[in-house]
Order: C-alpha cells, then structure tokens, then sequence
C-alpha cells in the first residue's frame, strides 16, 4: 500500500479542521482540547495537535490528509509535517484581515523550506465583508500564477475543486512513466 | 459588501497598495478614538481626503503660504455663511483672491498631509465600501493623486519598528526587485539614501550586507526597504539553507523536497476526487 500525503495549514480559525472533515471518508481524527491561550477568544476548541483524515484510491493507495496546528508554540510540528508531501493547502480566513499576517508567515515558511506545489483556498467566502480572491491576492503579496481559490470549508464540492486544483499543479510538475 | 479591519494587522501601506493594485473605486473610512477620516479613490488613485482632527485648514493654510491674506479669507468665510451653498476655495476664486491652480495646489497638498498623518495610526479600525462615489459637490478640486508617492513618503515617517518588523523579519533576510514592477513604479520619487539602498539591492546581499555597505542605520535601511516592498517595488526571501535547492520565485517551480511524483499517481488520485 502506497500512501501519499497533502497538508493543510492556515492561522488559528481559519478553518483547516472543517476542510479536512468536508472531504475525508473517515472520521477525522482530531486531537482537541480546550484552548488555554490566544485562541480563546476566536474559538472555544481548537486543534492543539492535528487533525487527520484520508482517501483511498484503490487497494494500493492512500492519500492522507494533515491539518497542521494553528498555534504558533507548534510550529515545530510544520517541518515534520510537510517532510514527504504531495501538496501544502493553505487556508485563510477571508474575513479576518488580522490573520493574514500569519497565513504570509506560514506560505513563507513552507515555500522558503519546501518549495512543495501550493494554493491558497480563500475560506469563508459565504460570509458577508469576505475578502474576495484577487483581493486576498493584493493583501498577501502573491504572484499571479499562484492559484487562490474561493473556498466554503464546509461544502464538500468547494473542498474538492480546492484539492483538484493542487492536483493539476502537482501534476504540471510530475514525471513522466 | 465592505472590506473591514483594524489598521495594526493591515498598515495602511498594504491598503493603500490594495487599492492601487486593484484599480479599487470606493471610500475608506478610518477611525481612531474621537479622530475620523475619509478617504475617496477612484480607480486606485486618491481623489480626496479629510480627517476631522484636521491640524490646519485650507484657509489657514493659504494665509501661512502668503497666498492670500486673512481678511480675504475672513471676507470668503463671510460670504459662506451667507451663502452656505459654496465651499471656501470656489469663494475665493469668484472673489478673484486666488488662481484656480494655485488653489488646486494648495488642496493638494492639504490632502496629502491629511493621508501623511494617517501613517502615523498605530492602530484604527478601516473600512473601505468598494463603489461609494465622492459627492463631487462637496470638493474644490479633483485631482487624482497616484497612490504610489502617497505610500513612499507616508512610510518615511514611520518611526517605529513594528511595522517594519511586519514585513522585514530580521536583517538576514534577502531583497530583490519584483519580477514583474508596476509600471507605474517608474514614477516613484526617491531621496539619496533611498536611491543608495535601492542601488545596492541584488537579490544576493542580505540588508545586514546593505547596511554595511551604505553606513546608514540599520533603522533606517530598514524603513526605505520596508518603503520599497510597501510600493510594490521590491520582495524579502528568507535565506536558504546551505544545503537547500537552488532559489526559486515564492510561487516556488520543482517539487524538490517531496520527491516529484510520477504523472499516473497524480491521474489516479484527480479521478478519485473528482468521483467523490
């Protein structure tokens, strides 16, 4: 058995464990407790180690799904994270322009380190004063062929053209036979 | 629908770059305590701007600059109250007090003191409404300002480090010049010591190596690099490690690190999720 493996990462809140559940056909596996720092004021659980998920392709292949955490105290866990990677998925919260700093720190950090197939998935796009993608684009200094898509982290179809479009990158870059 | 924030996580550098970037239409109100300001663009340049602490107004203005005397602005005033239909500046062109231009000048420059000060908001709650027109009955003059010159020497005020700190981690870390500048980056006006630093900027020498080479402070290289990347001129990296693959954009091209992934796999797992 084959498995390969996709991260997704973005600030606190911005919506990695609902991506993960929307498209997972397992129970996603989260390990939360209740916050104890700055994240209790955005959200009363939030993942403090990582969620999981993962997809079979067949009998002999796996793709597995890693929400990395939100908190800057586990920023170690990113590098062992995104060791062996498909594919790094970043969400941003679209109607909180105070975490785009974060989400810029967490993109630098993977691409300076990685240099992995990327897109930026533009969360909650449903919810009113939501930053539009070209405006995301504009606030987080991204160049025109990195790839922000508008996303609803929980409706399956938005969570899946999010995946698709990774994939068409990662496939712009795989081999040949 | 409106793009809201707080300006401590979005300077007003990055907004004011949105906008132009963006060709944006619309107002952005800014509020900090009792002090309010508004701001018109249209198309991503600025069209006009006021604050409601405003440290000097037009008429004051025009007298300290000997443009006009007090008791011409006292007499326009008069008329005004009289008369509340018309602004102060259109009085005193009627009253042949000033040329249309110079007036147009000196509004100008008003507005774009107004968008100065704004740069030295530590914080204050924004918010732009895409779309909202200026009443134009409401201004003396609209003349759109690029915004690019706004931001570079709103930036030359800035005096402390945290919004530096934003986009300049340490002083380890690599400037080099977009791939692809604005056009309009052509007109940005540069002082000396921001023509030293910009000369100087490689894509190989980190700015502790600029500061070396230009003697200035380690603040000041700073605050002009941080200037450059608010302009849109110029983008950080992050060294790499010794051991790492070769530099590439941000947008990153080889999947290095992960092992490229044979084309059949990837296939087989797009037909996956597109079935689901």
């Amino acid at each position: 058995m084959q498995t390969v493996k996709m991260v997704i990462s973005g600030a606190v809140n911005a919506g990695k464990t609902q991506f993960i559940r929307a498209i997972s056909e397992i129970e996603v596996v989260s390990t939360e407790r209740k916050a104890t720092d700055d994240t209790k004021d955005i959200k009363k659980e939030t993942t403090v180690a990582m969620d999981f998920g993962r997809i079979s392709v067949g009998d002999d292949l796996v793709l597995h799904l890693f929400g990395t955490p939100g908190q800057k105290r586990f920023d170690f866990m990113w590098e062992i994270l995104s060791e062996g990677m498909l594919g790094l998925i970043v969400l941003v919260d679209s109607t909180r322009p105070e975490t785009f700093r974060e989400t810029n720190r967490i993109i630098d950090f993977f691409t300076a380190y990685r240099d992995a197939p990327y897109v930026i998935a533009a969360n909650k796009q449903d919810h009113e004063n939501a930053w539009s993608p070209d405006e995301l684009r504009l606030a987080l200094r991204l160049n025109s062929d990195v790839k922000i898509l508008p996303c609803v982290a929980t409706e399956r179809e938005t969570v899946k053209n999010v995946l698709l479009e990774l994939l068409y990158v990662i496939m712009q870059r795989s081999t040949e036979e | 629908m409106a793009l809201v924030g707080n300006l401590r996580d979005f300077a007003l550098a990055d907004f004011l770059y949105l906008i132009d970037r963006g060709y944006k239409t619309g107002s952005l109100q800014l509020n900090r305590q009792s002090d309010e300001a508004m701001l018109y663009f249209d198309k991503g340049k600025l069209l006009y701007a006021a604050r409601s602490q405003r440290s000097e107004r037009l008429g004051e203005m025009l007298v300290r600059t000997g443009k006009v005397t007090p008791q011409q602005v006292a007499h326009a005033v008069q008329l005004q109250e009289n008369d509340s239909g018309h602004a102060l500046g259109v009085l005193l062109i009627e009253q042949g007090y000033i040329a249309r231009d110079e007036l147009q000048r000196h509004i100008q420059m008003q507005i774009e003191e107004t968008v100065y000060g704004l740069f030295g908001w530590p914080d204050g709650e924004f918010c732009f409404n895409a779309g909202t027109k200026l009443d134009k009955d409401d201004v003396q003059s609209l003349v759109p300002l690029g915004v690019e010159n706004l931001i570079m020497e709103g930036v030359r005020r800035v005096d402390e480090w945290g919004r530096i700190k934003d986009h300049i981690a340490n002083t380890d870390m690599l400037p080099r010049f977009v791939d692809q500048p604005h056009e309009k980056a052509k007109s940005i006006n540069l002082t000396p010591d921001e023509w030293r630093v910009f000369a100087r900027i490689n894509g190989k020498d980190s700015i502790k190596e600029i500061i070396s080479r230009t003697g200035l402070s380690e603040f000041d290289v700073s605050r002009i690099i941080y200037g450059f990347i608010a302009a849109g001129l110029v983008e950080v990296t992050r060294p790499r490690p010794a051991n790492a693959p070769a530099p590439t954009t941000r947008a990153g091209a080889a999947a290095v690190a992960a092992g490229i992934p044979k084309r059949s796999l990837v296939s087989r797992i797009i037909n996956r999720i597109r079935g689901m």
